[in-house]
């Protein structure tokens, strides 16, 4: 830690900065046991749901089943929620496999749609489900990305329109956030499509959370105090609500006299 | 003294935690993230300048190959970005929030305030993360936030192999101490069905998919399997306890409910007890109701151990209980439980009294509609109504920008210089022929916008005839793309029709809204 304080040439705060800028270190090359296992379920030919936290590593799932689909001569679909979503993903694996191999169609865009991996919203895969599952036969997986939007009121549908009328030789890898009733949806989803769903569960953070509160002036308190802190306020509240309830009614009784 | 009356305010928050950033500073408006960084902007600065160089330098780049980036309306936001702090929301251009993005990305960010699209999907870890409010308008109402929601944007905090912790902060508010939040994984809300029938759904199964098909999306969707599942669970757990009922039911005699019966002589003497204390006691049939229950306790009671009675009584209560809680939720489900194939058959005769299909045969509609996948009626009916091929381009072009559009509170644009009273005519002989409202949704407001950039005006134009941000204004053309793609594909062998949505859309994609960001 460096001095407290240190004014800018402006005038300005700056922060307390570490004395030696720390470098990120490359991404762990061993993988976690579920990605292990989540991969090893995936090239056994099974359509599988990823449950875990935001930080885990899911992509790299994905990107190691893709890396197999691709040497395999294989096509694969990528679905995700947004659009903007799309763009990342579509840039990312482009740089990853090769900018030939990857393309891009969402509504409004489409680029290099014969390439062997797609990355599509999640509407325009369902539009291919129904108007040309022929495109799909040399398509063996789609990857649903934050499967956990099957809740949004606006994109649910889609969502379920796709898982039920994916193509039946197509399997399915669904990444989602943690939710109690993954296993519920596995076993919709075995029911619906007719086949095993595999379900592998993370719940531990790559990172745990720490939670805390900030009060006025700036004390960060935890939960204990947060909530002893917020009685506090609604007591003044009610008593400042109160004393003005009196107030009222005394300036009315001198109105009275 | 200030400070008890006050909500901490984000220069204090930062203060705090200043020892853990980079933050993603999350706030529910777009207004307030930009009133915020503004705020903070004020009293701090982040960067070396060595650091400010390198930013300066990735603006420079950013600019010459888009000249006019920041616009009027943003300068503010360069001068943060040289202080390292940023705003990020829907109402930016792509292109700016791409230069965010990557300034973020090379650590020259050290404070970020974002709205909630930043936390999907898109793997922007920080050290913490801050929570301005804990509760959002979700479009009709304010609510708190879910577990879920809260730990999708909660979770960029930490970032891996770097942060052994990651923090998350939530802002105790002044005005509304009681909705601060607290959250917990473990109370993540369960993920449900939310299947709806669309005009393109009922469509598409129609011409598509076979009546196993059909059936297998109506009867099995997520929706129905859960609620399902629920009732399942509920009437076995009905069973489980009318049978431990029955059970207990054994217990008693066949004196039970004779004056001789313990179990009845308690329940006499409670109505005793209650009707002595009664301020009816005097009235008549109180009295002659006492002297009735006086009688009936003289009679001597029978020689059993009642106990046992008693105590079975006093579960059989408890059960009956429970019991009429399960068939009140059960009732519940089947009131709210959809019922998908009523909804389809619903659709499906509108559609065939609009003259889209006849049985499961589409009509020219029909087909045509097979492949808009928005507001459907709406767009077959302007179609073949012939507004839009009869419309002079811009104004087609004015039209079709409203479709699905919902305009927000004070969203204003300069009206366009022709009429849309043949859109609102079509729209109310729509209404009025019974399509739902929710299937014609259009607006006249981005009418103006569309037809001056059909017509060749510069983005900034736009900008000056509207209080619309750029990231609106590109959302809206982008949309209309879309559309006409849909248009152009929709309209087959009608050569005409296909040539102008083509041409429309050459025209819309151009320039900024050219630019998607991939």
């Amino acid at each position: 830690m460096v001095q407290k304080k240190e004014t800018g040439a402006r005038g300005k705060r700056r922060p307390r900065r570490r004395r030696s800028k720390i470098v990120l270190p490359a991404a762990p090359l061993k993988l976690d046991r579920f990605q292990e296992e989540a991969i090893a379920a995936l090239l056994d030919g099974y359509t599988v749901l990823v449950a875990a936290p935001t930080g885990t590593g899911k992509t790299l799932i994905a990107e190691k089943l893709l890396e197999h689909i691709l040497a395999a001569g294989k096509g694969a679909v990528y679905t995700s929620p947004i659009k903007a979503l799309s763009n990342q993903k579509y840039r990312d694996f482009g740089r990853l496999f090769g900018p030939e191999r990857v393309g891009l169609i969402t509504g409004d865009l489409s680029i290099n749609e014969k390439a062997p991996l797609l990355v599509m919203t999640t509407e325009i895969f369902r539009n291919w489900c129904f108007a040309n599952p022929g495109e799909l036969e040399h398509t063996s997986h789609v990857i649903f990305d934050e499967m956990h939007y099957l809740d949004d009121p606006e994109r649910g549908t889609a969502w379920e329109e796709s898982i039920i009328f994916a193509p039946p030789h197509m399997k399915i890898l669904g990444l989602s956030a943690t939710v109690p009733n993954i296993q519920e949806i596995s076993s919709w989803m075995a029911e619906v499509r007719g086949e095993v769903v595999k379900v592998i569960e993370e719940r531990c953070r790559a990172v745990p959370l720490e939670i805390s509160w900030i009060a006025p002036g700036g004390d960060v308190l935890d939960e204990e105090e947060a909530r002893e802190e917020i009685a506090e306020r609604q007591e003044i509240r009610r008593w400042r609500r109160h004393r003005w309830n009196d107030m009222m009614a005394a300036g009315q009784e001198e109105l009275d006299y | 003294m200030a400070a008890i009356f006050s909500s901490p305010t984000c220069v204090e928050v930062i203060e705090a935690i200043q020892d853990h950033l980079p933050a993603l500073y999350f706030a529910f408006s777009r207004g307030r993230t930009e009133l915020l960084a503004e705020e903070l902007g004020r009293e701090w600065d982040f960067l070396t300048p060595g650091e400010k160089r390198s930013v300066r330098w990735m603006i420079q780049e950013a600019e010459e190959n888009n000249p006019g980036l920041f616009g009027p309306r943003r300068q503010n936001l360069r001068r943060l970005l040289l202080q390292g702090i940023g705003y990020h929301h829907a109402g930016l251009s792509p292109l700016l929030k791409d230069l965010v993005e990557r300034l973020y990305e090379s650590r020259l960010v050290y404070v970020l305030f974002c709205t909630e699209t930043f936390a999907v999907g898109v793997n922007f870890p920080a050290a913490s993360t801050v929570f301005d409010a804990c509760r959002k308008w979700d479009g009709q109402e304010f609510r708190p936030l879910l577990n879920r929601e809260f730990f999708q944007m909660a979770g960029r905090a930490g970032r891996r192999g770097y942060d052994p912790v990651g923090r998350v902060f939530v802002r105790i508010d002044e005005r509304f101490p009681e909705q601060t939040g607290f959250y917990r994984e473990d109370e993540v809300e369960p993920v449900r069905g939310r299947l709806t029938i669309s005009p393109n759904t009922v469509l598409s199964l129609l011409h598509w998919k076979t009546d196993a098909e059909i059936r297998r999306l109506l009867e099995k969707n997520l929706s129905v399997y859960q609620s399902n599942k629920e009732s399942r669970q509920l009437r076995q757990e009905v069973q489980r306890l009318e049978e431990k009922a029955a059970e207990l039911a054994r217990c008693f005699c066949s004196d039970r409910g004779q004056p001789c019966c313990e179990l009845y002589r308690v329940k006499l003497r409670k109505e005793l007890n209650q009707l002595k204390k009664s301020k009816h006691r005097n009235r008549a049939d109180s009295k002659l109701r006492l002297q009735e229950i006086q009688i009936l306790l003289q009679k001597g009671r029978k020689k059993c151990r009642y106990k046992v009675c008693l105590d079975a009584a006093k579960k059989a209560r408890r059960l009956e209980e429970r019991i009429h809680l399960l068939h009140k939720r059960l009732k519940q489900l089947e009131k709210h439980s959809r019922d998908y194939v009523r909804e389809f058959e619903n659709v499906w005769s509108l559609l065939e009294k609009l003259g889209y299909v006849q049985g499961r045969e589409l009509l020219p509609r029909g087909k045509f509609a097979l492949y808009v996948h928005v507001q459907e009626i709406l767009v077959t009916e302007l179609v073949f109504s012939g507004i839009i091929l009869e419309s002079p381009p811009a104004e087609a072009t004015a039209i079709l920008a409203g479709v699905d559009y919902q305009p927000g509170r004070d969203e204003q644009v300069t009206p366009p210089p022709f009429s849309l009273d043949r859109v609102e005519e079509l729209r109310r002989f729509l209404l009025q022929s019974g399509v739902p409202e929710y299937f014609c949704v259009w607006s006249p407001l981005p009418a103006a916008l569309a037809a001056a950039w059909y017509e060749g005006a510069s983005f900034e134009q736009l900008l000056g005839m509207t209080n619309l941000q750029e990231g609106d204004i590109f959302s809206i053309l982008r949309r209309e793309i879309d559309l006409l793609r849909q248009i152009e594909r929709a309209a087959g062998e009608d050569r005409a029709l296909a040539r102008l949505a083509r041409e429309l859309r050459r025209r819309l994609d151009r320039d900024e809204v050219a630019v998607v960001g991939v």
